[in-house]
């Protein structure tokens, strides 16, 4: 529960808290819709990496969710669930890992990312797909720790595990 | 550390500081970006002077040089000083920063540091401060601070060295 005394009107824990300033709610969605609109990058890269950041924040919330787009482009709960241990796993293509390492670094320590691990994830990604991976990676890590601090939980109900 | 940046400028480059980045790369996002942090800057219910303190926080603690010494025009003119951005910085809890701004900074270093962390009586003493659309706002404030400087770290897109530059504040374009 948020710790916050109000609550703004909507169906999912995120909409009553981000809705007490609607505006800038709506602005958000609609960026962070566009990642996964656009296809810049490939969904369930994105979708792997969204997951990742929010098991290294413990973002529960994040973590229950599944991306829609990720899915039909077939990833399934057996993949996710191999994310866990990864570096060790042999599920995981070399674009799907370094992506997977380059977005660990960003979370934890974004100064430790070396010259390899950036060019790991330029050799399959073009400047213009990579400045859209990172936007991504921005908003996962960013808003995860805002669920986190604000006290945005799961939802209750497993048919409002879909995002719109 | 980036030796070098790591993705080119954008084929046309601006002389704005975030439409002249290396965002230009994709247009359709930063056109989305720009509207979201105009909306948080110029059409929010934060005072302009606590959003910055939270922004130079976040720049110290992720150490990003650009977003280090910019400043931004309107929380300037509501008062931020340079000698009161010079005390958010190690030893800010026995600064003359109001206790209003303390509040604003040890919630950026939870979020920053220790996101679980967040615990009494730093949230009471933060809804003494600041109303719940406040808190939202500064949270999401956090979340693209923290986020677009981290970008400018992890692509080598850093100025060595730079003046402190007052640069106009974002605001919802056309």
């Amino acid at each position: 529960m948020s710790w916050l005394p109000a609550s703004a009107p909507g169906t999912t824990s995120l909409d009553r808290v981000f809705g007490l300033r609607p505006e800038l709610y709506e602005q958000y969605r609609e960026f962070a819709e566009l990642f996964w609109r656009l296809r810049v990058v490939d969904p369930v890269l994105l979708e792997l990496c969204r997951l990742r950041v929010a098991a290294l924040l413990g973002c529960a919330r994040e973590l229950e969710l599944r991306r829609p787009e990720a899915a039909g482009a077939g990833l399934g709960e057996k993949k996710i669930a191999a994310l866990d241990d990864w570096r060790r796993s042999s599920v995981f293509s070399p674009v799907e890992r370094a992506c997977l390492a380059f977005a660990e670094k960003f979370v934890l320590e974004p100064h430790g990312l070396s010259d390899e691990d950036a060019a790991a994830v330029s050799a399959h990604l073009s400047a213009a797909e990579m400045v859209a991976f990172t936007e991504a990676l921005a908003l996962f890590d960013g808003f995860a720790r805002f669920q986190i601090l604000l006290g945005v939980a799961p939802e209750p109900a497993p048919d409002a595990r879909v995002q719109q | 550390m980036a030796s070098k940046a790591r993705v080119a400028p954008p084929p046309v480059k601006g002389t704005d500081p975030l439409a002249g980045s290396v965002l230009a790369h994709q247009p359709e996002l930063l056109d989305a970006f720009l509207r979201l942090y105009g909306t948080l800057w110029s059409r929010g219910v934060l005072d302009h002077v606590t959003k910055e303190i939270a922004r130079i926080r976040n720049a110290r603690i992720t150490g990003c040089n650009y977003c280090r010494n910019v400043r931004f025009a309107e929380a300037r003119r509501q008062g931020l000083s340079e000698e009161m951005v010079t005390l958010v910085d190690e030893g800010f809890g026995e600064s003359q920063l109001s206790e209003r701004h303390k509040a604003a900074i040890r919630y950026a270093d939870a979020f920053l540091i220790d996101p679980h962390g967040l615990r009494e009586p730093l949230r009471a003493e933060l809804l003494r401060h600041f109303s719940p659309a406040e808190m939202v706002e500064l949270t999401a404030g956090l979340a693209l601070f923290m986020g677009f400087s981290k970008i400018a770290v992890v692509l080598g897109q850093e100025p060595e060295t730079m003046p402190t530059t007052v640069v106009p504040t974002p605001d919802v374009p056309g």
